[in-house]
């Protein structure tokens, strides 16, 4: 019986965990469908009397015809895919191999380069906005998906560094001995042992980094104008001089969540146990 | 060994000399990082910081000049800085203790085995994923006082009687704000928490259990400091993130009020620097928020390793 | 593993390459591609590159936020017109409103020439003529170029050494909107004509179940609230600033009284107490729902909006007043200006003419219902006829106002909005927050 109420008992507490966290987006994609008048009646109607698709239509079409809105909105999911993706593969492979300089390797410097990594952390992106506006410019990198990138690496390497190293410092020195003892050399280890170890690590630090890149508005805003411009710009972009327009945005926004989505469901795989079940033994 | 890794063998190959010393091979590996960071944070972070000991003001140019530290002095004076201060370090505070206590218990359940285990977790990056401005659109709307979600649902489920202008009472807003913020930044708690879970071994709990120790037990003597070091660091980050990063969710939300009691930080940031066009007092207050940030930031640091080596 | 781990490092190496030599990748300023109506920009753009004819064509790059009506593309093929009749290349960047300003002031900031036309937004005026960011226009009007134009208009744009710096491209003047058919369901003939009408229709109205409100304002604490603070320091005769800008508001009985009006308004049941949280979106929702009666200032474009089903309830039911007491309306009105630093300052200036055109005014007026800058347009024919609703335009258009011009309008909005929001929610008076405005501002006393 006990066991029997506790697994009950556990569904109910999942059940409490997906209903926070969708109950909000699922009014979003309500929203979505909605005509304005309906939404803004009193009292409010929970499942909508009738839905439209006319907020998706407006993000494409204009009196049925493919209109300049269309081309922005591909080209904006376009560059926030490109960007997203390179960006976190150079922020994956820099920051890996510091973070493990800086987990295993005892070098001098190694603390003062942590604290530099904090520091990174700790301006806050608007205080340089402007001079580094001044530096893309001198670059040509303005208003290019290169520019961003760099850009980028500002907030998502030191996020890299960080995460992984403690993550690398979870795994016991013995392991890694161990493989070295075998012939590999620090390089090897660090690929074919320590990686994989971490793996649930590495996996949700790469999740990560892709979607904090995919979602990164202010940077994104003022280091572009109209062939960099990502898709949370493109959406901040939906207001009037009245107010934001909601049902734009809340069509777009479903749109916008969902390659993370799908990205999160394909890696969540990798976040079992199973890689590391026996790895360690006495 | 036989070929495995190109790039990293090309990489290693010529420093193979140079491996005589530790200190050296941790240098090339952490320098392409440190260049990166350098050009796109340190660099621009001088500029401002100089001009952070000057008057810059673009609409009045006449007055332009070197102060010192009279915008320093002038910010721990001003009743709107200190104000905003006040409400970034609730705002950011409150939000981490409940992202920490739900994001750990959120991934302590994701770690059992159920039904649907795999989408579950997939979809607990949802909140995470929505770019902020979607987010904080989605919110303002929810809070709206005649036609918001959140008034509908507390209604009819009895809660309150009337619908209430949520955003018109200081402590409502500034609750309701951080539980905008609760709800869109668990998830990288309970995801990389859950993370961390997988690398504790399934046979300390064993014998542990053979011991005939208690779940809370289990959990407080194997599963917390095994976890310690990410929690730090989530938590860290998550502190700082919550003074740095929420403009758009407080700017859309609540503009900063009612009467500018939940105008964070970045929103006078903001304010100085794009709208009165004073450059040196807008950097001024980034970087005087940093520094008030940098100490209580580095004492924990010091104590969490400290902590987590003890284990 | 091997294979995957090289096949994945391959992907890498292919995807940098991919985005490195992707066409849009690489740009310089110069080289800003326009923005084609057609859905294929990149085919244009490369076609356009590979054309490359010695004759060199002027490319000028401007920047202006999407007119509010503009569901359609109406803009953007005006703007192609101008670049066939005279062969500049126009690369326009279009965002809104409240992202433009950012948009431009790293730039004008950092002293770039990348705009050569950019968004001018009557609040600005001042402050961007005190950093010396925009160039006169006399040298490249010709002469009279402004006779015909609404007066309030230029004088907005005219920088206090006298210059013009600004053509208007969006008349945006709010106007005194009310619902007829709720009011005369209340048992009221006429619209009100003084402002205890107002609140007495107001009353009325709601008392009888007719509406839930008088009006639903929009007191957000944002850069807007400080409009209200005009429109009702106005509606009641009251100043804000003078000429030199010196404080008139702390002082000003009327103001007060415009204020305290505003403020009582919340707590007689003739505004909607949850105002304070609203922007004008969320406010004119609910207008346009028969939530309330009056909404003072609305956009030119509110009747349309409001017969628009899927966001209306109150087709047919909306006209158009006066402000009551011969109150004045506010015009915010948007403008070209080009940058000091701007290196195409001759075609800028060509596109600003052209654009603010009596023709190009017909036009885009005929497809968005834009307010004209030109007097003699309100009398058309043809513009009449397809907006009728614009005889309710007229009186009102004589009676309008702007808002302060102050190089320090930035931290007017700043300080005044926490205290205007703060008596707004009883906290403090009316008249505390005047005198905690003129505290916070004294730096700027009698500073133009």
């Amino acid at each position: 019986m006990l066991p029997r109420l506790r697994k009950l008992f556990l569904y109910l507490i999942v059940l409490l965990i997906v209903v926070w966290t969708i109950a909000p987006f699922l009014w979003l994609i309500i929203s979505s469908f909605s005509y304005q008048i309906d939404l803004v009646s009193i009292p409010l109607q929970w499942i909508p009397k009738r839905i439209t698709l006319d907020n998706y239509q407006q993000l494409f079409l204009y009196k049925g015809n493919f209109n300049v809105n269309a081309a922005l909105f591909t080209s904006s999911i376009t560059n926030s895919m490109v960007i997203a993706f390179t960006t976190t593969l150079l922020a994956i492979v820099l920051g890996v191999l510091a973070a493990y300089a800086l987990a295993r390797v005892k070098f001098p410097g190694s603390n003062y380069y942590m604290i530099f990594m904090m520091g990174a952390q700790m301006i806050p992106p608007i205080a340089i906005v402007i001079p580094l506006y001044v530096i893309l410019r001198k670059l040509g990198l303005y208003d290019t998906r290169w520019g961003i990138i760099l850009v980028y690496q500002s907030f998502v390497l030191p996020l890299v560094i960080w995460l992984m190293q403690s993550y690398f410092a979870t795994i016991p020195s013995e392991i890694e001995d161990a493989a070295r003892i075998d012939g590999c050399n620090r390089i090897q280890a660090l690929v074919r042992v320590i990686l994989p170890l971490s793996g649930p690590g590495l996996v949700s630090v790469i999740v990560f980094a892709f979607i904090a890149s995919w979602n990164e508005y202010l940077y994104a805003f003022i280091y572009s104008s109209v062939d960099a411009k990502t898709l949370p710009v493109l959406i901040g972009e939906f207001s009037t001089k009245l107010g934001l327009e909601y049902l734009k945005i809340a069509a777009a926004g479903v749109l916008a969540s969902l390659p993370p989505i799908i990205l999160a469901l394909i890696f969540q795989k990798y976040l079992i146990k199973g890689l590391t079940a026996g790895a360690v033994k006495g | 060994m036989s070929k495995t890794e190109q790039p990293t063998e090309i990489r290693t190959k010529p420093f193979r000399r140079l491996f005589s010393g530790e200190g050296w091979f941790g240098f090339m590996l952490t320098t392409p990082a440190l260049v990166a960071v350098l050009i796109v944070v340190f660099v621009p972070f001088i500029n401002s910081f100089w001009l952070s000991f000057q008057r810059y003001d673009l609409a009045r140019p006449q007055n332009d000049a070197f102060i010192g530290l009279g915008n320093y002095i002038k910010l721990l004076g001003d009743p709107r800085y200190l104000g905003s201060l006040k409400a970034s370090a609730t705002f950011s505070l409150v939000s981490v203790v409940f992202e920490i206590v739900l994001g750990i218990g959120i991934a302590m359940v994701l770690n059992k085995s159920f039904k649907g285990q795999g989408f579950v977790r997939g979809l607990m990056i949802l909140p995470w994923a929505m770019p902020s401005v979607v987010n904080a659109a989605m919110w303002k709307w929810i809070f709206n006082a005649d036609y918001g979600a959140l008034n509908a649902l507390v209604t009819q489920l009895g809660i309150v009687q009337d619908y209430q202008i949520w955003l018109a009472n200081p402590v409502a807003s500034m609750s309701l704000l951080i539980l905008a913020n609760v709800w869109k930044e668990t998830p990288f708690t309970a995801i990389l928490v859950l993370a961390a879970l997988q690398t504790v071994p399934e046979d300390l709990y064993e014998s542990a259990r053979v011991d005939g120790a208690s779940a809370w037990q289990q959990f407080f003597l194997i599963t917390l400091p095994l976890i310690a070091p990410v929690v730090m660091v989530v938590g860290l980050l998550q502190s700082i993130w919550g003074f740095h990063h929420p403009f758009e969710l407080a700017y859309i939300v609540t503009g900063g009020g009612p009467y500018s009691t939940t105008e964070l930080i970045p929103l006078r940031v903001y304010a100085q620097t794009f709208r009165s066009l004073r450059f040196g007092y807008g950097a001024s207050i980034a970087y005087l928020t940093s520094l008030l940030l940098l100490f209580p930031a580095l004492a924990y640091i010091r104590y969490s390793y400290k902590k987590v080596l003890e284990y | 593993m091997k294979i995957e781990k090289k096949g994945l490092f391959v992907l890498m190496i292919l995807v940098m390459a991919l985005t490195a030599c992707a066409p849009k990748a690489v740009e310089t300023e110069q080289a800003a591609e326009p923005v084609e109506a057609d859905p294929e920009p990149t085919e244009a753009e490369v076609e356009a590159e590979t054309e490359d004819p010695v004759v060199e064509t002027e490319t000028i790059t401007v920047i202006f936020p999407k007119h509010e009506a503009e569901w359609a593309d109406v803009y953007e093929p005006r703007i192609k017109q101008f670049e066939e009749e005279t062969g500049i290349k126009v690369a326009l960047i279009q965002s809104d409103w409240d992202s433009v300003a950012d948009q431009i002031i790293p730039e004008m900031a950092t002293g770039g020439s990348a705009y050569d036309v950019v968004e001018f937004d009557n609040g600005w005026v001042n402050e961007w003529c005190g950093a010396g960011w925009t160039t006169p226009l006399d040298d490249y009007m010709p002469a009279g170029f402004t006779d015909g134009m609404i007066p309030g208009l230029v004088d907005l744009f005219t920088c206090p050494d006298g210059t013009l710096h600004g053509v208007v491209w969006n008349n945006d003047t709010r106007f005194f909107y009310y619902n007829e058919a709720k009011l005369s369901e209340a048992g009221f003939e006429a619209p009100p004509t003084t402002w205890e009408e107002f609140v007495e229709q107001s009353q009325s109205a709601v008392a009888a179940g007719v509406v839930e409100y008088g009006m639903d304002p929009y007191w957000n604490q944002e850069w807007s609230l400080m409009n209200e603070f005009h429109f009702w320091t106005y509606a009641f005769g009251g100043e804000v600033v003078d000429k030199e800008g010196c404080f008139l508001f702390n002082t000003d009985p009327n103001t007060l009284a415009g204020l305290e009006f505003a403020i009582e308004s919340l707590n007689n049941g003739v505004s909607n107490p949850a105002g304070m949280t609203y922007d004008q979106a969320n406010a004119q929702n609910l207008f346009l729902t028969g939530n309330s009666l009056f909404f003072p200032q609305g956009i030119s474009g509110l009747k349309p909006l409001a017969d628009d089903e899927t966001i209306s309830s109150v087709a047919g039911e909306i006209e158009i007043g006066l402000v009551p007491a011969g109150g004045k309306s506010l015009t915010l009105p948007e403008a070209f200006a080009i940058p000091a630093t701007s290196e195409h300052k001759e075609a800028a200036w060509k596109f600003i003419e052209y654009m603010t055109s009596v023709e190009s005014n017909v036009v885009i007026a005929k497809e968005i219902g834009l307010l004209p800058i030109w007097t003699d347009l309100y009398t058309d024919a043809d513009l009449t006829a397809q907006y009728p609703h614009w005889a309710g335009f007229y009186a009102q258009l004589d009676n309008v106002r702007g808002l302060s011009t102050l190089t320090w309008y930035g931290d007017f909005v700043d300080i005044g909005q926490t205290e205007f929001h703060k008596a707004l929610a009883g906290v403090q008076t009316a008249q505390e927050a005047l005198d905690n405005m003129a505290s916070g501002l004294a730096e700027f006393e009698c500073v133009p």
